[in-house]
């Protein structure tokens, strides 16, 4: 089981989450945050603003739809086309996956141990 | 070292605080996060009036007012997929929780958390355990296991 953090475009979120949601992958919680790249945030004129609002999603997955869910993700939060092999533009945000070691659901928990499947 | 993202209902942050202390674990996160699982937020509209918080409503609407409303809507009409408003996905409000600790206290911890928000209930949340490489405290550079406690 893999944990994907992906940091979006605001504005992208909705048709990242409903494209997601078509694959079959409807689990995810979002956040909202702030933070820049390696280009130091933006600048207005004199003023550089470094908190840069951005869209922060949870989704855990099984293995083998992890690479899925990459492609759904990249085609959607990209701006541009959606063709995988055109490059996007700064600040389109980044995909980290890693590992969940155990998982349970509060719900069911104790009674069939709550264990989520593989 | 192991890191426990938990994601419960608003409404037992309190219960759960009370709990973690009792077994010993005072290091906790908080975050405001909105969320849904299988059931796609399809809450009724009782629990949905009460996760939906005064305070957390506040915020949303802050939150969406300073990122301009109307480019984000010109965003979304061009989109041929469903907006989120079609494709009925309502996200509910939770409360993220994070917590740092030592593999021995991973049991522990779980088992506080379901004890203090298994309600039977669709919405309950979820445990994740995941591997946590390192720790550094930022005041005095303590590594590892000891800038834990």
């Amino acid at each position: 089981m893999k944990m994907i953090w992906v940091v979006i475009r605001p504005e992208h979120a909705q048709r990242v989450i409903a494209a997601l949601d078509h694959a079959g992958i409807g689990g995810m919680t979002r956040l909202k945050v702030t933070g820049h790249g390696r280009e130091a945030g933006i600048t207005f004129g004199s003023v550089n603003s470094t908190e840069i609002p951005k869209e922060m999603l949870m989704i855990v997955i099984p293995d083998n739809d992890v690479a899925k869910a990459v492609k759904i993700i990249r085609a959607e939060a990209k701006t541009g086309t959606k063709n995988m092999h055109d490059e996007g533009t700064i600040g389109n945000g980044k995909i980290f996956i890693t590992y969940v070691e155990d998982s349970f659901a509060i719900r069911t928990a104790g009674k069939t141990g709550g264990k989520l499947k593989e | 070292m192991k890191q426990i993202i938990a994601i419960i209902r608003n409404e037992r942050v309190e219960e759960t605080k009370t709990v973690l202390e009792k077994t010993g674990i005072l290091g906790v996160t908080f975050l405001y996060v909105t969320g849904r699982g299988r059931q796609n937020g399809s809450a009724n509209a009782q629990e949905r009036g009460e996760v939906l918080n005064r305070n957390f409503r506040m915020q949303l609407t802050r939150a969406e007012r300073a990122r301009g409303p109307s480019e984000s809507g010109k965003e979304l009409s061009a989109g041929a997929l469903p907006t989120e408003k079609e494709s009925g996905s309502g996200f509910l409000p939770k409360r993220m929780l994070v917590i740092i600790a030592h593999d021995a206290d991973v049991e522990p911890i779980v088992q506080a958390i379901i004890d203090a928000n298994q309600t039977g209930r669709y919405g309950d949340g979820r445990i994740f355990i995941c591997p946590m490489i390192t720790a550094i405290r930022v005041r005095n550079r303590e590594q590892g296991d000891k800038a834990l406690c």
